[in-house]
């Protein structure tokens, strides 16, 4: 019955690909949670735990070569102080930067973080979530992918811990498992949105409605991403 | 470059005479004023070493310092201290109603309909685009940007909210390059579009505007879709010219034979 085709074997890669990075991520968001053990929301992030914070997502970066940002975006319920709710940082030059954010509602450039959905998606199930392709409008201004875990503080939802990586190189990091597969197939998102497709028949982030009759989808097994191959059956 | 001295007039050597630093400063800040305008450095962005900017400029670190201090009186920049200090964008800069006026008068009739012709170009393709591509979810954030030009009574948060949304179409489409163009497209009409100093756009008619082509890119109905969003930027496109027109027309002397 599971005999081994080109296009479960692609499936099998970028599922072993996707579940090795969320089990950073969930690291990631462990290791930032512990920073406030025995402690109860709403609780205040202090300037030493906002170094402790860049040191972490520092050290992401740094074992991840492909990741473009990454950070930890608290709830405003959470936390007491209002500012040092984003703290997210990104490559820059050899070094990282933390990227500012606008986050005055009504504000000029204002980033709506707590309704995006990697934010909602995680506080709502309390699981890993990815979210993209999309355009990050006001935070990176990128076409990019946001994979997130959330944190756990004082056994509540408090925030998330997560990275970017931008879609041309997701696009890099999956090909050659896509290539592998004769005919036109493509990476799907939880919402059937092509992440990577292996030929101009699938563009990423076109949706996609109706299955075609002579495809077939397969679940890319990585727990409550919802990821799935499209493929010729 | 003795050859081109000997050329030149006396009075056309005073065009090619070396800026004085006062005048290289007022530069920077223009030029840095209009790129934040268009979008190309952003508000939280931190701008170059001041050593890298005076090299770049190909100024005396002084004229740089003074162009800078000039952008902080404005509130457009601010200089933070400390390791992950800089010189930080922090504003928008304000657009003063002269200028606005200014573009009014420059523009001509002709500019602005190739305005709105290419506007109408992008934004048809946008909105086909955000029917097929945008998830139902998304839809609610649209719904919500479409009617926030009535929220408020101050044109400048009125500007703010009708480029908000525009922008949030080519978000939808799932197109940077479309983002983009939107962007800047948004930059350089929006403000004439709201600011009082000639008719002002109707804030009622926009959100109605607004949520009929929120609502048919809910419906994936692209063809509506497109013809909503033409007729919206021709509306746009009307009153610019409404609006410059209203302002008087200089009359200029008929050249004679």
């Amino acid at each position: 019955m599971t005999t081994t085709t080109p296009a479960t074997k692609a499936a099998k890669e970028i599922a072993a690909w996707t579940n090795a990075l969320g089990l950073d991520v969930d690291k990631f968001a462990s290791r930032t949670a512990a920073l406030w053990t025995n402690h109860h929301s709403p609780f205040s992030v202090t300037p030493r735990d906002v170094g402790q914070l860049e040191s972490m997502s520092k050290d992401f970066l740094e074992t991840h070569s492909f990741v473009v940002g990454a950070g930890v975006i608290f709830s405003a319920d959470a936390i007491e102080n209002r500012d040092g709710v984003l703290e997210w940082w990104i490559r820059r030059g050899e070094g990282i930067e933390k990227l500012e954010f606008d986050l005055t509602p009504g504000g000029e450039r204002f980033y709506d973080y707590q309704n995006m959905p990697f934010f909602t998606s995680a506080s709502r199930t309390g699981e890993r979530s990815m979210w993209g392709p999309y355009v990050d409008y006001l935070g990176l201004d990128e076409y990019i992918l946001t994979y997130t875990a959330p944190i756990h503080v004082g056994g509540e939802f408090a925030g998330v811990a997560g990275c970017d990586i931008r879609i041309r190189k997701l696009e890099e990091i999956f090909m050659p498992a896509l290539r592998a597969i004769p005919g036109d197939a493509a990476l799907l998102n939880g919402s059937n949105r092509v992440v990577v497709g292996n030929s101009g028949a699938y563009l990423v982030g076109e949706r996609i409605r109706h299955i075609p009759g002579d495809k077939q989808l397969l679940p890319v097994e990585v727990e409550h991403l919802g990821l799935s191959l499209l493929s010729g059956s | 470059m003795e050859s081109f001295l000997a050329s030149t007039t006396a009075f056309q050597a005073q065009v090619y005479r070396a800026l004085p630093e006062t005048e290289r400063s007022e530069a920077i800040v223009n030029r840095i004023s209009k790129a934040i305008a268009l979008g190309l450095l952003k508000v939280g962005e931190r701008l170059p070493p001041e050593t890298a900017l005076s090299e770049m400029f190909g100024v005396a670190p002084s004229t740089l310092r003074e162009a800078l201090s000039d952008l902080r009186d404005q509130g457009i920049v601010a200089t933070r201290r400390g390791r992950s200090g800089g010189t930080f964008v922090v504003k928008q800069p304000f657009t003063s109603a002269d200028v606005i006026k200014k573009w009014f008068q420059d523009t001509s009739i002709a500019e602005i309909r190739d305005l709105g012709d290419e506007h109408a170009a992008i934004a048809a393709a946008t909105v086909r685009l955000a029917c097929e591509r945008a998830e139902p979810h998304e839809i609610n954030r649209l719904l919500e940007l479409a009617r926030s030009v009535v929220m408020t009574d101050k044109s400048e948060l009125q500007a703010r909210a009708d480029s908000r949304f525009h922008i949030e179409l080519a978000v939808l489409a799932q197109s940077p390059r479309l983002t983009n163009a939107e962007i800047r497209l948004q930059a350089e009409t929006v403000q004439a579009l709201w600011a009082p100093v000639s008719l002002t756009r109707d804030p009622e008619q926009v959100a109605a505007e607004h949520l009929a082509l929120a609502r048919a890119i809910a419906n994936d109905a692209p063809e509506d879709a497109q013809r909503l969003v033409l007729e919206h930027i021709r509306h746009d496109v009307h009153h610019l010219v409404d609006a410059k027109l209203s302002l008087g027309y200089p009359t200029y002397q008929q050249e004679r034979p």
